[in-house]
């Protein structure tokens, strides 16, 4: 045991995981100091997960220590990591929504009664709300979580841990589906375990986030480290560099230049319940329009009314200067709009079909012989859009299910594209999909845009929103609260829409 | 979705308040049935009806809907109205004794009608008995045969005893006086009518020489008689039991040579008429028996 | 000590309020409308008689309220019954066993039925529905094969039928059936269990995320286990019950009792999806359907109008979760 040892509170030593035909992890070795903020970084595939769930006791590496507190120890199952002080949070958060939050905290080790088998349930709410204060966390503890915010059930898991007295706290993926606010209230708890000197690991797709909240950083790329640094030392561009392996000169695609095209879409005075209140705009083509807001602000179920997923109590839209009517989708459809929604798996997505069928299934009508499904002609549809938008996939007939976020969005994408939209709107289109993939997203959408599709993008990443969009629209409770040029707005300008803060904000 | 809930909870209290009113003096009399889900106990309660309308009195009729443990809670029911006088169609003859003794702790006299039960103090019983059609229908059929063939039974939902009765009386009649004839097969159909098709589909199949058929239940053999058409099979004479109005058809255009006949609407009304007779102080004798017959092409 | 804040919001307050209550306040409503139309409904015979037709249903229906909280189902509860009343009657009656010894028989079969649906679901890896549709269908063939098609009788088994018809006096509540007693038992040693003890708890936490009660160190596959034994125990006592009460072991006894228990339950707020409801909820269903059918006869109502308006009920009941979930916001 030497010096550095002792100070480390983590070491995992050249780790190697293989499962059958991929070496996952190939010699990868990283360490966590007590009290610290540790980002780990990677793209999707890159071996963040199988490290974590080496951690976490759910696989065995085949080869590599892990040193804790300066012992080798082994890890058996999760019970194992959580009795050395290991807690993982996973991005699905593992609590059980009915069930309150004191239970959640304790589930699996209530302190017992004086009957064998019954509760002591006095001392268990103590203990939970003892530990919820100390978070700083203003909830009641006998509230059934699925009550809570996520960002407070993100802290009820945490309560969990610290229950459970872990050093160190890891967490996947935590702000993926908080809003701005939470994410910073989440960070604020997360400084102050820091600073009680509680460990975490923390992963991320937001270079932004782990810039605001990490001490150091460690990056994978395809199984294998690649770099572990003190944030301060690093700039998005190396941190990018170092996930992707290449230079990436800009994440962005560059703009082509003023939109001239005709207007292709046009809302007017669209209304429906209090969630959209008189929006009005204008499209056009191989415009792509980025619309900005805080979480609820209505931007969503703006696309919905327009998409005729709910239908509106009042508005006009016109397509190609044309009133039409759009109480349905399909309606939608037929005027060429099409809608790529936030929910990949649950809308729009058949999860246990393949790539093919998922690429093809509006155009399936045309594909049939006799009354069979000509399944050489989907593949070679498929196929066509696999090779454009370079999905990686191994073939057509692989399930989509299996495919990278990324790639299943590019499915989703082509679906609409064997349909050639007029019209094609995108809810938070990378959510969850690595910088790789994101990048290769924005290309795809400037190349509809060149193409001469008009594009609504909403997206709840501001640096996106201004890097992508060719105008801004900020909606706060259900208005248009202004509208930007992206080329001269700053972040700044849009929360400040965004949050209400002005009655109507523009900077063109 | 409010005005649907509204509607459905008015249609609710619309039903409920469906109540019948009862005039004062005449006796009320309630008929617990085994279910009403079978023409044949259709027709029993109407003739009951019929009756209990022709003498003035009120008849309330619960359906058991063939649930033992249904009936028992009817009739405490009826016991907490407090009507004059039950009738009862047990679901079955053991399972119904504890009621008919709670009717006994309460003095409501009792009568069974169709099915009897197994203890208890019942006054009168009002029944064809269905070991005797049985026996008629094994008699006919041995005739038919002129008394040697192989012949299938159709039998009834296992445990009901209208399937055990009947089941019993052809058997007994068929190894005793006509042992010439031989029970080749002998499955349940379930007093179905899908099921009897099925059913003789298979055995059919199974069966090169098949020179007649006995179903407990007219719905059964009906069935049969589809299968056998269907396979072209000839020369078999089919006995169903009830006489339902598809049956009595069936006997008329030659495809079904015989059924036995209950007379449900009899049994209803003798068994109401016999409880008007007690209720007003009147001798009535412990058995009614009801005449069966035998319906056939003349 | 901590400060607890208290920050239910009127949603939530009214929402768990009327989860609970709901029921009750119809079955509320409805005794009050029947004792208005008829002066037999209130009279204590006929309260008593609810109560007793409904015992074996009550029983179980908390067997099935088990299954259901833990996101799983016990369709062969009414096959069980009826294959349990009728060894129990035929230990004593054809092999001359000691009632007693017959009771703790009977049970154990029950259970072990039960540990049968759960090994299938457990390892079998079979959905609820499907392996315990199978046992429903084993469980009825097996009676029928036992039984031989026909009743066992136990007129003159005085000491299994007191357990059917007989009464105890009790200070107070004067005569009061056994069965109910028995019911009134089972039901307040359940939620006990389910309310205050760890097992409790652990089956909610199962029903409400089996994979999260896994990770938190829950035993999951113990949990489950006894809970499908149990089910097969109550649905066995339920059965002797149910032969007590008719002086017989019906072969065909019990038919479509785990779609009523199913009914209860989910008109006591029993979630079919796991992790909510409470057994006194779901027994209070069973005795709402039971006033109903009860006060239908007393209101002389024909009985296919019966049969249509306990369906609507059924729908109504659920359509009011649903407004629930709503008024919650969840």
């Amino acid at each position: 045991m030497n010096q550095d040892d002792k100070q480390t509170l983590l070491r995992l030593q050249n780790i190697h995981k293989s499962f059958p035909g991929v070496h996952a992890l190939n010699d990868v070795t990283m360490s966590v100091l007590p009290g610290e903020i540790h980002g780990l970084l990677g793209e999707n595939g890159a071996g963040k997960s199988t490290l974590m769930k080496i951690l976490n006791g759910v696989y065995r590496a085949d080869s590599g220590n892990i040193v804790w507190q300066g012992n080798a120890i082994e890890i058996h199952s999760p019970q194992d990591a959580q009795r050395n002080g290991i807690s993982m949070i996973h991005q699905e958060l593992a609590l059980v929504g009915y069930l309150d939050a004191g239970k959640n905290i304790f589930l699996g080790r209530e302190p017992g009664g004086i009957i064998p088998g019954t509760i002591n349930w006095g001392r268990m709410y103590a203990d939970a709300g003892r530990i919820v204060d100390e978070l700083g966390l203003a909830i009641d503890v006998r509230r059934p979580v699925r009550f809570f915010s996520l960002a407070q059930q993100q802290m009820i898991e945490v309560a969990k841990a610290l229950s459970l007295e872990a050093r160190l706290i890891i967490m996947d993926e935590p702000t993926s589906s908080l809003t701005d606010r939470e994410v910073e209230t989440l960070f604020s708890q997360m400084r102050a375990l820091r600073d009680r000197g509680v460990s975490i690991i923390f992963i991320s797709h937001r270079l932004e986030e782990i810039f605001a909240i990490c001490d150091r950083v460690t990056v994978l790329r395809d199984g294998a480290w690649v770099a572990t640094s003190p944030i301060a030392d690093l700039t998005t561009d190396t941190l990018i560099k170092y996930m992707v392996g290449r230079e990436v000169d800009q994440i962005f695609e560059p703009r082509t230049g003023s939109i001239s095209g005709q207007v292709i879409l046009e809302v007017k005075d669209l209304n429906r319940g209090d969630r959209v209140k008189n929006i009005t705009f204008q499209l056009r083509q191989g415009e792509i329009l980025g619309i900005a807001g805080l979480v609820g602000a209505g931007r969503t179920e703006t696309l919905e009314t327009i998409f005729g997923a709910h239908p509106a109590s009042s508005g006009i839209i016109r397509v190609n200067g044309e009133q039409v009517r759009i109480r349905r989708p399909d309606q939608a459809i037929k005027q060429g709009i099409g809608f790529v929604t936030e929910d990949r798996k649950g809308q729009g997505l058949f999860p246990a079909m393949t790539v093919a069928i998922n690429i093809a299934i509006t155009r399936l009508a045309e594909l049939v012989r006799a009354v069979l499904v000509n399944r050489g002609a989907v593949n070679t549809l498929a196929e066509d859009f696999i090779a454009r938008l370079d999905i990686r996939t191994p073939s057509a007939q692989q399930k989509v299910q299996n495919l990278s976020g990324g790639n299943q969005q590019k499915v989703i994408i082509s679906r609409w594209m064997t349909l050639n939209p007029r019209v094609l709107m995108l809810d938070e289109p990378t959510r969850g999909i690595d910088v790789g993939a994101k990048h290769e997203i924005y290309r795809l959408m400037r190349q509809l845009a060149s193409e001469g599709v008009g594009i609504i993008m909403v997206s709840s990443e501001l640096p996106e929103i201004l890097g992508v969009s060719d105008r801004v629209l900020v909606m706060h409770e259900g208005r248009i609260a202004g509208e930007f040029n992206p080329q001269h707005a700053t972040q700044d300008d849009l929360m400040t829409a965004a949050t209400g803060m002005v009655q109507e904000g523009f900077r063109l | 979705m409010r005005k649907t809930l509204t509607l459905v909870l008015v249609i609710m209290m619309a039903l409920l308040s469906v109540v019948v009113t009862t005039a004062q003096d005449a006796p009320t009399i309630g008929l617990s049935v085994s279910t009403l889900n079978n023409p044949f106990f259709v027709t029993l309660v109407e003739g009951a009806q019929a009756a209990a309308d022709a003498a003035g009195a009120e008849l309330i009729v619960l359906d058991a809907q063939d649930d033992s443990a249904t009936e028992a809670a009817n009739i405490e029911d009826l016991i907490a109205q407090g009507v004059d006088a039950i009738l009862v169609n047990p679901t079955d003859s053991d399972a119904i004794v504890p009621s008919i003794l709670a009717a006994n702790d309460a003095g409501i006299p009792i009568f069974t009608v169709d099915r009897s039960a197994a203890g208890g103090e019942v006054v009168s019983h009002v029944a064809s008995d269905n070991v005797a059609g049985g026996m008629l229908a094994a008699q006919f059929l041995c005739d038919a045969l002129g008394g040697a063939g192989k012949v299938v039974e159709l039998e009834g939902i296992p445990g009901t005893s209208a399937a055990r009765d009947r089941g019993a009386g052809f058997n007994a009649y068929m190894s005793q006086s006509c042992t010439g004839v031989e029970v080749v097969a002998r499955q349940t159909a379930n007093f179905n009518r899908a099921e009897g098709l099925t059913v003789f589909e298979n055995i059919l199949q199974a069966q090169d020489t098949i020179n007649g058929v006995f179903a407990h239940n007219d719905e059964m053999i009906l069935g049969a008689i589809e299968a056998a058409t269907a396979a072209g099979r000839e020369g078999i004479t089919f006995v169903g039991f009830d006489a339902v109005d598809d049956a009595v058809a069936a006997v008329n255009n030659g495809t079904l040579a015989a059924t036995v006949a209950q007379q449900p609407a009899l049994i209803g009304q003798l068994g109401v008429e016999a409880a008007i007779t007690y209720l007003g102080g009147g001798e009535v004798v412990a058995n009614v028996p009801v005449a069966l017959s035998l319906v056939t092409a003349q | 000590m901590t400060s607890h804040v208290r920050d239910l919001s009127w949603q939530v307050v009214v929402g768990g309020m009327l989860r609970r209550g709901i029921v009750l306040i119809v079955l509320v409503g409805l005794m009050t409308y029947f004792a208005s139309q008829s002066d037999r409904f209130f009279q204590s015979r006929n309260l008593v008689n609810i109560l007793e037709q409904n015992a074996a249903l009550m029983i179980v229906t908390v067997g099935m309220t088990l299954t259901m909280l833990i996101a799983g189902i016990d369709l062969s509860v009414g096959s069980v019954a009826a294959l349990a009343g009728a060894i129990s009657a035929g230990l004593i009656v054809n092999n001359g066993f000691s009632f007693e010894v017959s009771v703790v028989v009977t049970l154990a079969l029950g259970f072990a039925i039960g540990l049968l649906n759960g090994g299938l679901i457990i390892w079998g890896k079979l959905p609820p529905f499907i392996a315990t549709l199978a046992m429903l269908g084993i469980g009825r063939g097996l009676t029928l094969l036992y039984t031989e098609g026909r009743p066992i009788s136990l007129n003159g088994v005085d000491q299994y039928t007191f357990y059917g018809r007989g009464d105890v006096t009790l200070p107070v509540f004067g005569q009061t059936p056994v069965s109910v007693l028995v019911a009134l038992a089972v039901v307040m040693i359940v939620s006990v269990i389910l309310s205050a003890t760890r097992f409790g708890l652990h089956i909610y936490a199962i029903g409400g995320s089996e994979e999260t009660a896994r990770l938190a160190g829950v035993p999951v596959t113990r949990v489950k286990m006894i809970v499908y034994g149990s089910s097969g125990m109550l649905a066995a006592l339920g059965g002797m019950l149910l032969t007590a009460r008719l002086f017989s072991a019906q072969p065909q006894a019990a038919v479509g009792m785990e779609l009523d228990a199913i009914a209860a339950a989910v008109l006591g707020g029993v979630s079919l999806f796991g992790g909510v409801g409470n057994v006194i909820g779901a027994v209070t269903g069973g005795l709402l359907i039971g006033v109903l059918s009860n006060g239908m006869n007393l209101l002389r109502l024909a009985s296919f109008l019966q049969q249509m308006i306990q369906g609507t009920v059924l729908v109504v009941a659920v359509a009011i979760d649903m407004i629930i979930k709503r008024i919650e916001g969840v």
